[in-house]
């Protein structure tokens, strides 16, 4: 099983941090509008959303695996819900490189794997290098192409 | 890698300079609310610069948007700051579509999308490209696909041959040519012929030969195709109808969410004569004179009677409602298609092309149970550009045996032996429903708080429903990993048994929620194609033993791979048309 890059760490820590912040400006916006909110309150409240995502970005980067198989891209992930979920390459539709301005920052990329599947139609592998992420493309391209069914659905 | 037609970047420009302007406005306004140094005075001057920015952005998108024909796959990359490079293989692509509205015929461009199966978006979109570079991609791309679907027959073909040698001479080139002909003209997805001559198989020229005769192996093909041309192709053949018994039954027995809606968009419509005409009806019973007016014992009477008033009006109005659905219900065959007609006031009436069919399941609410009959659904993916997929009834209600005979001719499932989970699953829909219960009981509790209502804690009679419910929903909980379909069934108040044949399955997934986790559950996720309907979900196994789950899972993920390598040498639709 493959794991993921370390550096994903500090992406899913800036999405926790960047929730958190919102979280502050909405219950600034409740201590302006409603009722009185204590600042002290409102910096507990960020500060525990910090960590909580802090935790949760090394719990998730713990958990989360990948493998390419015989017949099937593998994955493992998730923190409340863990989840299994096997893609075989005779239902991959097209296969994605993404990557979004934080992604760029730390030098990140995601393969994002489409199916004609109506649930977790799109399997998102996160946290890899540039050059990893388009490595697996062209894999799971090539395994797709190689293993065509008569019919996409 | 090819760039958009020069004048996208004019359009991209427009459209996100006005976008963009909104954000700076929206922006200071809102956090200009809410922390004082930031003025709302300043948009006037953010509102230009946000124009600006979005301007700017539009011409990045332009330079950054690239598409290119490879050898194997249509390839996309876009983005500014987010970056997105796509691949599509030819084999996948189902449409490519060229749009063109009146401005854009003016200028000389044209949109061109390119779909693959399954519903949802458009996998790519080009806007704009030139009208001769987008007739230049249609043609490119349908040569493309249509070779990449060309050779798949001939390995197929030659993979038939190789293990069927004994039987057929080996001269004979023109094993599948029919199927392909039938397929083309069944599913109208493969109508373009390739012009480019090399890309052409040797053997096209043999299936327009008047003088190929037939040999042995192919005849029923051969049999086939010839019914396939024949006018009369398009006769009807029925299947079911449903009979003015069963009409009635059905009816009566299920129960539309729409008029709940209906009734109330009439109430809020018309509050003031409705409340006038519930107090009227409420009098004679011992309901207030006026609003206004009376005991509490007055109100409580009014209450009681305006809720029996309100659940059989919605009740006559969903039974009103699905006996003209349904009125006259016919469901027949037209070559690989079902066809259906229904409807009293509007007839409706429509087709389920056999081959786009994901799943089959049966239905039955806790009264049609009770009497013995269940319904049959059919889900679909999306087939063409009107049909968003989703679940048709093939044969609304009939006695269940009927129906499970129906599925098991359909299908060709085995009667399924169902597996329960554990015993444990049991014990987390009491927790579940417990905490439901406590929740009411709450807000009981809350709502006795700020209003005059007494005996709040009469409420915790909810807790008496909870085992049942629990014990309920555990045992409607089956599944059976079948040799070749899969069976899943759940739900007390609506029953479904989906019946998934291995060779629909897109991906399996075991979850495992943390209380799943403490307890050794797992549930299992089996995804098809069919497009999931706001109260249908996936078909899930729920709740059952890790082990278990695991196993099904791989039984799922090898079943597929073996029934698709059946499927592609029997050219076997896997389901029977005529079913009933």
């Amino acid at each position: 099983m493959e794991i993921l890059n370390p550096r994903i760490r500090l992406l899913w820590i800036a999405q926790g941090a960047i929730a958190a912040l919102v979280l502050g400006i909405v219950l600034a916006a409740v201590d302006q509008w409603a009722t009185d909110v204590p600042t002290s309150v409102i910096a507990g409240i960020v500060a525990l959303g910090l960590v909580l995502g802090i935790a949760y970005a090394v719990r998730l980067y713990q958990v989360w695996q990948f493998e390419l198989q015989s017949d099937a891209l593998y994955l493992e992930r998730g923190v409340i819900t863990f989840v299994e979920t096997a893609v075989p390459f005779v239902r991959v539709q097209h296969v994605d490189t993404q990557f979004g301005p934080i992604e760029r920052a730390l030098g990140l990329s995601s393969v994002v794997v489409y199916t004609a599947g109506s649930r977790n139609a799109d399997v998102r592998i996160p946290g890899l290098t540039p050059d990893r992420a388009r490595d697996l493309q062209d894999t799971l391209r090539e395994l797709a192409v190689e293993s065509e069914a008569d019919d996409g659905v | 890698m090819n760039r958009l037609h020069p004048l996208s970047a004019v359009t991209y420009a427009i459209q996100y300079g006005f976008l963009w302007l909104w954000v700076p406005i929206v922006l200071v306004l809102a956090l200009g609310g809410i922390f004082d140094p930031i003025s709302p005075a300043w948009s006037p001057i953010a509102a230009p610069l946000g124009f600006l920015a979005g301007a700017a952005y539009g011409i990045a998108y332009y330079y950054r948007f690239e598409y290119g024909i490879t050898p194997d796959t249509f390839d996309v990359a876009s983005g500014v700051f987010a970056r997105r490079s796509r691949e599509i293989p030819y084999g996948r692509i189902q449409n490519v579509d060229v749009r063109q509205g009146v401005l854009q015929r003016l200028l000389g461009l044209a949109i061109v999308s390119i779909e693959t199966a399954g519903g949802g978006n458009t996998e790519a979109s080009l806007n704009f490209v030139s009208e001769s570079e987008a007739n230049r991609l249609q043609d490119q791309i349908r040569r493309r696909t249509a070779y990449v679907k060309e050779q798949r027959r001939t390995k197929q073909r030659s993979a038939n041959e190789g293990e069927q040698q004994g039987s057929q001479r080996p001269t004979e080139p023109d094993a599948d040519s029919s199927d392909a002909d039938r397929t083309g003209a069944v599913s109208g997805a493969e109508t373009d012929t390739p012009s480019d001559p090399t890309a052409v198989p040797p053997d096209r020229a043999d299936r327009t030969d008047p003088d190929s005769t037939p040999v042995d192996g192919e005849e029923p093909d051969a049999e086939r195709r010839a019914y396939a041309s024949e006018p009369d192709r398009q006769r009807r053949q029925r299947l079911f109808d449903l009979q003015a018994r069963e009409l009635l039954l059905y009816s009566f027995t299920s129960f539309r969410p729409a008029a709940v809606a209906a009734v109330l968009f009439v109430f809020f419509l018309a509050t003031d004569p409705i409340i006038d005409l519930l107090v009227a009806t409420a009098q004679p019973v011992g309901g207030p004179q006026e609003i206004g007016e009376g005991t509490a014992t007055n109100y409580g009477i009014l209450t009681v009677v305006s809720m029996i008033n309100g659940i059989v009006i919605t009740y006559l109005l969903s039974v009103a409602y699905t006996f003209a659905t349904y009125y006259d219900f016919e469901l027949g065959r037209t070559g690989e298609d079902f066809v259906y007609e229904r409807g009293l006031l509007q007839r409706y009436s429509g087709s389920i092309p056999v081959e786009k069919v994901q799943s089959v399941t049966v239905t039955a609410n806790p009264l049609q149970r009770l009497i013995g009959y269940a319904g049959l659904w059919v889900e679909t993916a999306g087939y063409g550009p009107e049909s968003s997929g989703g679940s048709q009834s093939a044969v609304p209600l009939a006695e269940q045996s009927r129906v499970h005979r129906f599925t098991e001719n359909l299908t060709d499932v085995e009667t399924p032996t169902f597996r329960s989970p554990p015993t444990m699953a049991r014990r987390r829909y009491l927790v579940r429903y417990s905490l439901v219960a406590a929740v009411i009981v709450a807000a009981v509790f809350g709502l006795a708080q700020v209003t005059a209502l007494e005996g709040w804690y009469f409420a915790a009679v909810v807790f008496v429903a909870v085992p049942p419910a629990a014990h309920l929903k555990y045992v409607h909980i089956g599944y059976f990993v079948g040799e070749n379909h899969l069976v899943v069934r759940s739900g007390f108040w609506q029953r479904r048994t989906t019946v998934i044949p291995y060779y629909r399955i897109q991906t399996v997934s075991t979850r495992r929620s943390i209380f799943q986790r403490r307890l050794g559950l797992a549930s299992l996720v089996i995804d098809t194609a069919s497009s999931r309907t706001f109260f249908w979900g996936t078909p899930t196994i729920y709740d059952v033993d890790l082990e278990d789950a695991r196993e099904a899972h791989t039984a799922g993920r090898k079943r597929l791979q073996s029934a698709l390598r059946e499927r592609a040498r029997d050219d076997d639709l896997g389901l029977t048309v005529d079913f009933t």
